[in-house]
């Protein structure tokens, strides 16, 4: 059993009874230490599964696959390593750990150990607390960009590495690699999904 | 495929040679090789032969390593670069390496190159546009720089001629100050810009949205294929939809039979000879030997791009001309230009929510000059004008991430096109100031050695003017059109980021105040011609490149006819 249908377990619990910070103990003791099935090329374990837990409470599965089905995190952690510089990685570090730090003094513990409910918590006040990134135009923004912060810029970044995987683009987005000609008017359906490319 | 003839070493000689071959330099060789001259073109980067030099023209993002990203070495390769927001993994063998070829900012300026077969050719936003006697009488009327030596009607057969190669889409609209080129038909509106089209141009009469006018195929043209509509231009375009060097131009010189391309040759300089009182031909160093060997040919187009141009003639010192080849007015390297970049408005249009579009159109609106077109639309606040490119569409990826949500829904959500997102961005008029130059720099050597360019450019009172009133109209236009949210932006862009650098050789009426004549010859050199950004007399708010072809092309049929005559 993976930590996350654990914690998704608890999560079903406390909906019926308020999950004490005790039976979250117990719960999480009932379980070998989590693990991540894979490695990282930058990140340490510990971030590494902080990673996995955000993507997955940004963007769990539902009837399409989640951004850890499509290892988003996995890409995320070979753009940190790959197109990041020293002081870039550096930074990445830091704000894992800040981030983290900030999140345990109020829950009790790192985002990754947190519940369902927890994670949506503190995920909801760095939402409320974070910048927002200005219109963009021809690849660059629009205007004097300030800082969106550390979550915004991961949130960005876990999406655009969801949206960019080869399921996401062929399978589950309309995907028309050559078009042929342009419609400026086509009709869209309730449900209908966006184009990938 | 073309099989270019790349063996220069066999002939030292030629009829002409052509420096560059990029938008200028491809229209250079063609209309010298079809004239009968064999032409050498000098490249200084690699061979880049169309379709088959374009590795990433098929990549989906997953394709690629890092899905476009960049390593940290690629990203130092390309540190100024880098600065336009557009270098990626899919272009990123198209720029210059900004290690090998350093230049120095003065004030800053961003410098964006090319050095490969083609050019920024390969690379340009396709907008092409006419310019009108609004602009070539804009020095004359209002004493800024020197007057233009010519006027549309010395160009206008030769847009009609360089359109009908070249392939042109748009719509006519019989506006004086954008006149209308010989179109292939338009590419369309989308419904949000239609709706807003109608509404900007009830609201502000005289004031026009249309779909841009570019050099883009959208019907089969000279045996080239139609635009796929793909938007993956800048990888270069296996069905040769949009104009190029590589597509369009150098194929059609090679075809003559007259023409010889010599990749990785740096032009050092023009060889001047002061006993016959002309150019004799042109120094070069290749690239991968280090080599200086020096050709001969009766005359020499120079077309490395605005500043490398001058960058040559001013490294071309003889006695004749100690401070540059054609450099008696002391004008050489003065009077730099740009285009103010990114000052303008965006935000979101209701009520098409049940619409969408199918296809990536390259190409976007455009919203013609209108101010200073005439006594009933004069500013007293600058002189000049500006016009707008935009576009619509549903919002992606960036909007999602600023949205309050995360989780379930807020993925499905994802999935599904975004709102519906419009805007515009201003191009300004830059006036041409003597003291926006570039100077050659002795201290800082490129890779192989050679002087490069200090550049020391500024936007001055006019041009902040400009911006401010782009800003001010975007923003109303937007609001009055029913658009919401509306925010207006000005990113106070340092020149260089138009890339649209024009002047620093200009053309002129006289030998004392211009460096070229009206037919693109140096007035001193008359078999050096200079038909690149570098003579731009002015430099309007419209994009240059389809000016800068249609020169080419006519001083090309002025060099010949003058070589006949044995004048040159």
């Amino acid at each position: 059993m993976n930590r996350r249908n654990a914690l998704r377990h608890a999560g079903l619990i406390a909906g019926a009874a308020t999950l004490t910070p005790t039976l979250l103990t117990l719960l999480q003791s009932c379980e070998a230490q989590p693990r991540i099935d894979w490695q990282p090329q930058f990140l340490t374990e510990d971030e590494a599964l902080f990673l996995a837990a955000f993507v997955d409470t940004i963007l769990p599965r539902t009837d399409t696959p989640g951004g850890l089905d499509l290892k988003a995190d996995l890409f995320m952690d070979k753009v940190f390593a790959e197109t990041y510089d020293a002081e870039g990685q550096r930074q990445v570090r830091e704000n894992i750990t800040a981030f983290n730090t900030q999140i345990s003094d109020q829950f009790g513990a790192p985002f990754q150990d947190l519940n369902a409910e927890d994670r949506s918590a503190a995920l909801q006040a760095a939402e409320a607390a974070s910048g927002k990134f200005n219109g963009q135009v021809w690849g660059t923004a629009v205007g004097k960009q300030e800082p969106v912060g550390f979550y915004r810029s991961l949130k960005s970044m876990a999406i655009g590495a969801y949206l960019s995987s080869e399921q996401v683009g062929k399978e589950i987005l309309r995907y028309d690699p050559i078009p042929g000609g342009y419609d400026g008017c086509l009709s869209l359906e309730e449900g209908d999904r966006a184009w990938s490319l | 495929m073309a099989n270019f003839n790349i063996d220069a070493q066999k002939d030292m000689t030629y009829d002409a040679i052509v420096i560059g071959s990029g938008i200028s330099g491809g229209w250079a060789a063609k209309e010298l090789c079809e004239k009968g001259l064999k032409t050498l073109v000098l490249e200084r980067g690699r061979m880049v032969e169309h379709v088959i030099d374009y590795p990433t023209m098929n990549l989906d993002p997953w394709d690629m390593e890092l899905r476009g990203g960049l390593t940290p070495e690629e990203q130092k390769k390309h540190y100024k670069g880098i600065r336009t927001g557009f270098i990626g993994k899919d272009t990123e063998h198209f720029h210059a390496n900004d290690l090998e070829n350093p230049y120095t900012e003065v004030k800053p300026f961003l410098w964006v190159r090319a050095h490969q077969m083609g050019g920024r050719s390969i690379l340009w936003g396709k907008q092409t546009y006419r310019w009108s006697d609004l602009d070539f009488e804009a020095n004359a009327r209002d004493g800024y720089g020197v007057d233009w030596p010519i006027r549309y009607k010395d160009i206008e057969p030769w847009y009609t001629y360089v359109e009908k190669f070249a392939g042109i889409s748009g719509e006519p609209l019989g506006l004086p100050q954008l006149p209308d080129s010989h179109f292939l038909p338009p590419m369309e509106l989308n419904c949000v810009e239609k709706h807003l089209k109608q509404r900007i141009e009830k609201q502000y009469p005289g004031r026009h949205l249309i779909i841009g006018r570019c050099a883009h195929l959208t019907v089969p043209h000279n045996g080239r294929g139609k635009c796929q509509y793909r938007n993956r231009c800048s990888r270069g375009c296996p069905y040769g939809a949009y104009f190029s060097s590589n597509a369009v131009t150098l194929p059609a010189a090679n075809a003559t039979g007259n023409l010889t391309i010599r990749p990785f040759s740096i032009a050092q300089s023009i060889i001047y000879d002061d006993q016959k009182g002309k150019a004799t031909g042109v120094r070069i160093i290749d690239a991968e030997t280090n080599e200086a060997i020096d050709y001969s040919a009766k005359i020499i187009f120079c077309n490395a791009s605005c500043l490398s141009s001058t960058q040559i003639l001013l490294n071309s010192k003889s006695s004749r001309f100690e401070n540059g080849l054609g450099n008696d007015s002391g004008q050489l390297g003065h009077n730099l230009m740009d285009h103010t970049y990114r000052i303008g408005a965006m935000g979101q249009v209701e009520g098409f929510e049940d619409k969408y579009y199918k296809g990536r159109r390259p190409n976007g609106i455009y919203i013609p000059r209108y101010v200073n077109i005439d006594e009933a639309t004069k500013s007293d606040k600058f002189v000049r004008g500006f016009g707008f490119q935009g576009g619509a569409g549903r919002a992606g990826a960036r909007a999602a991430a600023n949205q309050d949500a995360f989780g379930a829904d807020f993925k499905d959500q994802l999935l599904q096109p975004g709102p519906w997102e419009f805007f515009i961005t201003g191009f300004a008029e830059c006036l041409p100031y003597y003291e926006n130059k570039v100077t050659l720099n002795t201290e800082v050597l490129d890779k192989w050695g050679q002087p490069t360019l200090s550049i020391d450019c500024e936007y001055k009172a006019n041009e902040l003017a400009l911006n401010q009133q782009i800003e001010i109209d975007a923003v109303e236009m937007l609001e009055r059109a029913g658009v919401k949210d509306v925010v207006g932006f000005n990113n106070h862009h340092e020149p260089g980021f138009g890339i649209h650098e024009m002047g620093t050789a200009r053309m002129g009426r006289d030998p004392k105040t211009s460096v070229l004549n009206g037919f693109n010859q140096v007035h001193a050199a008359k078999n050096v011609f200079v038909t690149d950004g570098a003579c731009m007399t002015s430099n309007s708010c419209v994009n240059p490149s389809l000016t800068y072809m249609a020169l080419t092309a006519r001083a090309a049929d002025h060099a010949v006819s003058e070589l006949n005559k044995l004048n040159i």
